[in-house]
């Protein structure tokens, strides 16, 4: 009698918590709230190698696209192929200025992968901000707006309408092509693979991850912008 | 007073139990000021179905906040005690998982900011949670114990 009264009064604890938790995240603001059934299609894969996904250290090589599979390595030269080590590489301030630069030259360097994404380095990343490609910000709205890459716009993937900023861009009519360069905070961040993942699944099939991310933009003093998008 | 019954003191118990329902408490703000942040800490132990990561990491906080709530306030005791139990040991297996398959993660129990830490730092840390939590399974053993024991309920104001 008493253990049933006992399990009846758990059972209410745990009810008043899943009431308590669906109604806080209804009226949760825009960044706090969350879909309630999550679309993670990793969530029971663990990192093969943690190392991989670790804080990268300066590339050997320059900088050239970390995957393995990357269609651009040895292929096409340009700033991820300069044999200067990484580290020496001087700040990028000057991507900023927009170069001319037609689709064409952007598919010649980086063509259609047909992969959810390929990673690759800020050598790269600077020259395609440089042409003005679209970027995209995956981390939180909160870490968009302390400082984000000059014209990245924000696609928080962890918060509740990311589905629907999908949703928006596909319907912008975009060639899906056309390189995209997607980031979050680099090291172990994954956020910004789970939106290529999103993107990829929409017909996007040039998604490139910028390995280092935020961090390293910041280091190599890339062009930023603080707070909300316009 | 003999160790037996000096563990046995409404005194004492009444201290674990506010001392437990405290740590509770504690665990539970953090997660429900950023729910996306939990739920991305969630998503790290690589245990739960993608479905159903966001529903967990928004309901298991209140849980954690109720439960704690209960305990510090003396109000269904055994079954509050019993939940933070089972959340405890649920806690302990998820770590230990993760440990034993080298996937290092941060715990997000009392924090859910990423911390920037190596994979070393992350493992050891993930020993000392197993370690502490372990320590708070031993005060809920301790409270259902004097419960059994005595089978009169202790509320703070016995202080």
């Amino acid at each position: 009698m008493s253990l049933r009264r006992h399990l009846l009064e758990a059972a209410t604890l745990v009810l008043a918590a899943i009431l308590c938790a669906l109604v806080a995240n209804a009226l949760a603001s825009r960044e706090r709230k969350l879909a309630l059934v999550g679309s993670y299609p990793n969530a029971l894969v663990v990192p093969e190698k943690a190392e991989a996904i670790a804080p990268a250290a300066p590339a050997s090589n320059g900088g050239a696209p970390a995957s393995a599979e990357s269609p651009f390595e040895g292929k096409h030269p340009g700033p991820s192929e300069k044999s200067a080590p990484k580290a020496t590489v001087p700040p990028q301030g000057s991507e900023a200025r927009a170069f001319s630069s037609s689709p064409a030259d952007l598919l010649k360097r980086f063509p259609p992968h047909n992969k959810p994404y390929v990673e690759i380095s800020g050598d790269d990343v600077a020259w395609l901000v440089a042409r003005r490609v679209l970027v995209l910000d995956a981390r939180r709205t909160k870490d968009y707006e302390e400082g984000h890459i000059a014209l990245a716009r924000s696609f928080p993937v962890w918060e509740s309408d990311i589905d629907a900023r999908v949703t928006a861009l596909v319907g912008e009519g975009r060639d899906g092509a056309i390189p995209v360069v997607l980031y979050c905070s680099g090291g172990d961040c994954e956020d910004s693979h789970m939106l290529a993942q999103k993107l990829f699944g929409a017909g996007f099939n040039n998604l490139l991850v910028y390995r280092d991310g935020w961090p390293d933009w910041v280091k190599r003093g890339g062009s930023s912008v603080t707070g909300p998008e316009s | 007073m003999t160790p037996k019954e000096a563990l046995a003191s409404p005194w004492l118990t009444v201290r674990v139990q506010i001392a437990l329902g405290l740590f509770f408490v504690a665990a539970a703000l953090p997660k429900l000021v950023d729910p996306p942040s939990f739920a991305h800490m969630v998503y790290n132990y690589r245990l739960v179905p993608g479905a159903f990561v966001n529903l967990m990491a928004l309901v298991m906080p209140w849980l954690e906040l109720l439960a704690g709530l209960a305990l510090i306030l003396g109000i269904w005791t055994r079954a509050s005690t019993g939940l933070v139990g089972a959340l405890l040991l649920v806690f302990i297996a998820a770590i230990s998982l993760n440990l034993a398959r080298g996937n290092a993660i941060d715990c997000g129990c009392f924090d859910v900011a990423q911390a920037n830490k190596t994979i070393d730092e992350r493992l050891a840390d993930m020993r000392l949670d197993i370690l502490r939590d372990l320590g708070m399974l031993l005060m809920v053993a301790q409270i259902l114990w004097v419960k059994g024991r005595e089978g009169h309920k202790i509320v703070p104001s016995t202080l």
